[in-house]
């Protein structure tokens, strides 16, 4: 599937939850969904997953969705056993699959080796997850999750290709313009 | 809905055996209302962790590489909570990207607890080069920091950077020495 239009699926069903981008071509189609409770890293690459992790443990009352990238939870994978042993049950954990580094000229990493982020985060405690290949199991894993009591890791196989998306590079305009939004 | 995993966290470490320094700086975070501590321990953050941990005020947060602290800290934030970071010295020196492209360029306030190895009394040769490296490190990412060394100005210091980080908006480094919080035996 193509990760722009899986984008726009979990955007659409999030509604107000807060959507954490992972660094590169992660954030940059979210960029293309652009709404203020989307928050969008500009580098920090593998810190997807632990500020989706903070949200959550800050704002038990929503659901925090993290769009993170396979070479970017590769970088952290001690992150997943720390989902864990956290507690947080109001975390949805996207993980785009596309096979390796895409940005820097699509450098192989984790399943072209055979490495599979759903048994990895099984293995980190998580009782809910799901491998999507294709944009219908997408829209269903995503909605049984946003509405879940439970944490939840999504794998979503897409295509390789580059996101031509940029966000604000005033960091601080971001800060502010998410935590306004997401504000009790 | 958080559901913490009923798990000691602070290990073999007694709340009754906590040195004054460990009071001092739990009752300066709670006047800020800091209540998460975010931490990957050592000896010396054992024995405050395991005051907090029987204070109902204190939520920790223990993570598997010093880095994640980073990134917790800045959702804390962004979720409108406080957090510090309660590191060692070898374990900061896992943390330097994430200061410089998360928490610097995007504002987020933390104070970042390191108990400094590698100063006085080390027996461990490996921990000379990094525990040196520390102010260093704060100093070319442009990081504020002071260095607690004698309990008679904790309070003073304590309370004046946690309130100084919190207008800057950035994560201000508080360095603990084993002047204050002592040193092993071992040669």
């Amino acid at each position: 599937m193509q990760r722009l239009a899986a984008t726009r699926i979990a955007v659409e069903l999030a509604g107000q939850s807060p959507i954490v981008g992972g660094v590169g071509n992660s954030t940059f189609d979210l960029v293309a969904c652009d709404r203020p409770s989307n928050f969008y890293m500009w580098n920090s690459m593998g810190m997807a997953s632990s500020i989706a992790l903070g949200l959550a443990l800050a704002r038990p009352d929503l659901r925090v969705v993290v769009l993170d990238g396979d070479g970017s939870i590769l970088m952290n994978l001690g992150s997943l056993a720390t989902e864990h042993t956290a507690g947080v049950t109001n975390l949805v954990h996207v993980i785009w699959d596309n096979g390796g580094w895409e940005i820097t000229g699509g450098q192989p990493a984790g399943s072209p080796f055979g490495i599979d982020l759903e048994v990895v985060a099984r293995g980190c405690g998580f009782e809910r997850t799901a491998t999507c290949a294709d944009l219908d199991r997408f829209r269903t894993a995503f909605a049984e999750a946003m509405t879940d009591d439970k944490a939840w890791l999504i794998v979503g196989k897409v295509a390789p290709g580059d996101s031509p998306y940029r966000p604000s590079k005033n960091c601080v305009w971001l800060r502010d313009r998410f935590m306004t939004a997401i504000a009790d | 809905m958080t559901t913490p995993i009923s798990i000691k966290r602070a290990g073999r470490h007694e709340a009754a055996a906590a040195p004054a320094w460990a009071h001092t700086t739990l009752e300066a975070f709670r006047a800020e209302d800091i209540r998460n501590l975010v931490f990957l321990p050592d000896t010396v953050m054992g024995r405050l962790l395991a005051l907090a941990e029987q204070d109902p005020f204190f939520r920790l947060v223990g993570v598997h590489r010093e880095e994640e602290a980073v990134g917790i800290l800045s959702g804390l934030f962004l979720g409108g909570q406080r957090g510090a970071m309660l590191v060692q010295s070898s374990g900061f020196g896992n943390t330097l990207n994430a200061l410089g492209s998360l928490a610097m360029i995007y504002h987020i306030a933390f104070p970042l607890l390191v108990s400094l190895r590698g100063e006085l009394g080390e027996f461990n040769p490996a921990q000379l080069h990094m525990g040196r490296a520390v102010p260093g490190c704060l100093d070319a990412l442009g990081i504020q920091h002071l260095t607690l060394r004698v309990q008679d100005d904790l309070e003073t210091l304590l309370n004046g950077a946690l309130k100084t980080c919190y207008t800057a908006e950035e994560p201000f480094g508080i360095l603990l020495s084993a002047q204050l919080t002592g040193w092993k035996p071992e040669r």
